[in-house]
């Protein structure tokens, strides 16, 4: 036992003096999400703002009729109509970019509305430019005068306008608003902590195998009496700390991030931080532990196989994929929690850390993950432990 | 005291292993110890002698328990590299030529690392440290970073690491490879200590100046198998050249 501790001191004080490890570790985790998130938004944001205030070029055509609708077009101060186009023109003139819209009122619009029926207006925009906003815009103030129309029919017809909404919907939704955030907000955050608990892994993994290796003091290590299990448990315990150690703090960044968003209604802030209460952190936490173990396990393995460090690095780097896949499955709308999927790994921490989020885990289900997990954990340290022991592997390439 | 009894090693070679040696090697095995037995006694330096891929240092990491071997015995202080591979580590100093040390460490947290694995006491830590750290020149430079020291005084760093637990049995595998002429003495230096101290040593080289300089027993491999075993006398006794170098080029060439 003595030994181990020895040894996981001088790999832990080894891997935490290594630059590259500490960014990875700690840096990367605590400000990716909340640079990303704070840089979108505002990206985001500003983008939204200067489609809202651009002001549009819009081609009108009414051939005398809707006059009420023209004049609320030419009136807006936020539409520059343009007239004396040709109707069959417009489309070629939105993609040349030479009007941001075009609105084409059919000659008998007014013939139609007199008799009570439907008058025909054709609405031409671009919907991939300013996120939609130019049909959002237009359709707001066409919107406006349909209903002064309909209520001009009411009026005419002597009704009253409540007869056409025989039924109203009061709406009750008993989810709370962790629970509604947590089903949707709440998929990204697993995807996340598998993300960083990975990543946390990874260079320590390699710089305590195949790195040693390269240095030549896995041989010198060796030499010492301890047994090459001792060594491969103090280099394991060491990763599936740092792998931990880069989840958690990417809770952190994720609490940093939210608190720094400004525009966030106060009540979904309270909810992203009830979300990230210390209950759930603690749970969270207690299924990417042996998570942890199995990336720890599953990267030494590769790592101590590898002939140096940038092999092992090539090696290890496409795994990434194979880690975010299944997260990516559990983002799917339809995915859930059940009993054959709480055995998928990865895919299980990603399903049942949503669920713990939300505050609807089940029990049994969430003891499945925890039976899975703990399974693959102690079969790839013992497939780790036997893959340490070859000497066609310590010594490949040495 | 260290006994080599028909110790073969045999490795299987890749696929790529195979490409490297060229069409005239068949098979999928290799044996890169063949049948070899010695004796090394305390007090006296063991010198292996062989080209580069002889097989010197699978015989010495064989030796060290890393590797097991595939047939034969070895036993080190008494006791088997096999059966009891922690009790000949807990005797057993090694070096090779590289340093083998960990740059984000001090020379001092990378003693006492190797003291603790040693399951030294701290007494004896303490009293072992103030001598070698003395003997090497350490002290000044003990809290630095490794990584930032020079070659040699890293290699001092190493030295002390194999020597810290004050070990029966010391092997150097080709301690002086590219090193400075400076700390390469200083090595040998450690060498004649180590058989001042009744230690046994055994000592891998390719260097001919520090066979004469350094050999009591000699063995020269080539190949797996020995082509020399015996004293440095004998070997003096049998020269058929002018110089050791020219001797040890006649044999290998006539192997």
């Amino acid at each position: 036992m003595s030994r181990f501790v020895t040894i996981f001191r001088k790999e832990f004080t080894d891997t935490i003096r290594d630059r590259r490890t500490l960014f990875m570790m700690i840096v990367f985790p605590l400000l990716l999400v909340p640079v990303l998130m704070i840089v979108m938004t505002n990206l985001q944001r500003s983008s939204m703002k200067k489609a809202e205030e651009k002001v549009l070029r819009v081609a009108l055509v009414a051939r005398g009729n809707a006059a009420v609708l023209v004049g609320a077009l030419t009136g807006h101060h936020d539409f520059r109509v343009i007239d004396g186009i040709p109707a069959d023109s417009m489309e070629a003139m939105i993609l040349r970019d030479s009007v941001d819209a075009a609105v084409v009122v059919a000659g008998d619009f007014d013939a139609a509305v007199a008799r009570m029926a439907s008058g025909k207006i054709r609405l031409f925009y671009k919907s991939s430019d300013d996120f939609d906003m130019v049909k959002r815009r237009l359709s707001d103030v066409i919107g406006a005068y349909e209903k002064q129309l309909v209520a001009d029919r009411f009026v005419k017809l002597k009704l009253d306008a409540g007869i056409v909404n025989p039924v109203t919907i009061e709406e009750h939704d008993v989810a709370s608003m962790k629970e509604r955030i947590g089903k949707t907000v709440g998929g990204m955050f697993p995807y996340l902590f598998v993300i960083f608990c990975f990543m946390g892994a990874m260079y320590p993994a390699i710089d305590l195998a195949a790195g040693e290796k390269e240095r030549g003091t896995m041989e010198t290590l060796l030499t010492a009496p301890v047994s090459r299990f001792q060594i491969l448990l103090g280099k394991f315990a060491v990763v599936v700390l740092t792998g931990l150690l880069s989840a958690a703090i990417s809770i952190v960044g994720i609490l940093f991030a939210v608190r720094q968003i400004s525009d966030i209604p106060p009540e979904m802030l309270d909810a992203v931080v009830a979300i990230l209460d210390v209950q759930t952190v603690v749970l969270v936490l207690s299924l990417l532990f042996p998570l942890s173990m199995f990336f720890a396990a599953f990267l030494l393995s590769m790592s101590i196989f590898a002939r140096s460090y940038k092999e092992a690095q090539s090696m290890i780097s496409p795994l990434m994929i194979v880690v975010i896949l299944p997260v990516m499955i559990g983002l799917f709308p339809g995915v859930t929690l059940g009993p054959l999927t709480a055995m998928i790994p990865i895919l299980n921490v990603s399903l049942a850390t949503k669920e713990i989020i939300a505050g609807t885990v089940k029990t049994g289900l969430l003891l499945e993950v925890y039976a899975s997990l703990i399974l693959l954990a102690g079969l790839s340290l013992f497939g780790c432990a036997r893959w340490f022991q070859r000497e066609e592997t310590i010594f490949r390439g040495v | 005291m260290i006994v080599v009894d028909k110790v073969t090693k045999t490795f299987s070679v890749s696929r790529q292993q195979r490409r490297e040696m060229g069409p005239e090697f068949k098979g999928s095995r290799i044996d890169a110890v063949k049948e070899v037995s010695f004796t090394c006694r305390p007090g006296r330096i063991f010198t292996l002698l062989g080209p580069n891929g002889a097989g010197k240092t699978t015989m010495l990491r064989m030796i060290a328990t890393m590797l097991k071997p595939s047939s034969g015995t070895i036993a080190v202080a008494g006791f088997d590299v096999v059966k009891e591979g922690v009790e000949v580590r807990r005797r057993i100093g090694f070096l090779t030529g590289n340093t083998g040390l960990y740059d984000r460490l001090t020379p001092d947290e990378m003693i006492k690392y190797y003291a603790d694995l040693y399951g030294m006491d701290a007494q004896t830590y303490g009293r072992r440290r103030q001598e070698i750290f003395g003997l090497l020149g350490i002290h000044e430079f003990a809290g630095r970073r490794i990584g930032k020291l020079s070659s040699g005084m890293k290699q001092k760093v190493s030295l002390a690491r194999t020597i810290i637990h004050n070990p029966d049995v010391v092997v150097f595998d080709e301690p002086t490879s590219a090193l400075d002429v400076v700390t390469s003495r200083a090595i040998i230096q450690l060498i004649k200590r180590c058989k001042e101290e009744n230690k046994t040593v055994l000592f891998s080289t390719h260097r001919m100046g520090e066979v004469s300089l350094l050999s009591d027993d000699l063995a020269i491999i080539h190949r797996g198998s020995f082509i020399f075993n015996g004293t440095y006398k004998e070997f003096e006794n049998q020269m058929q050249t002018r110089s050791v170098e020219d001797e040890f080029v006649r044999l290998v060439e006539a192997a």
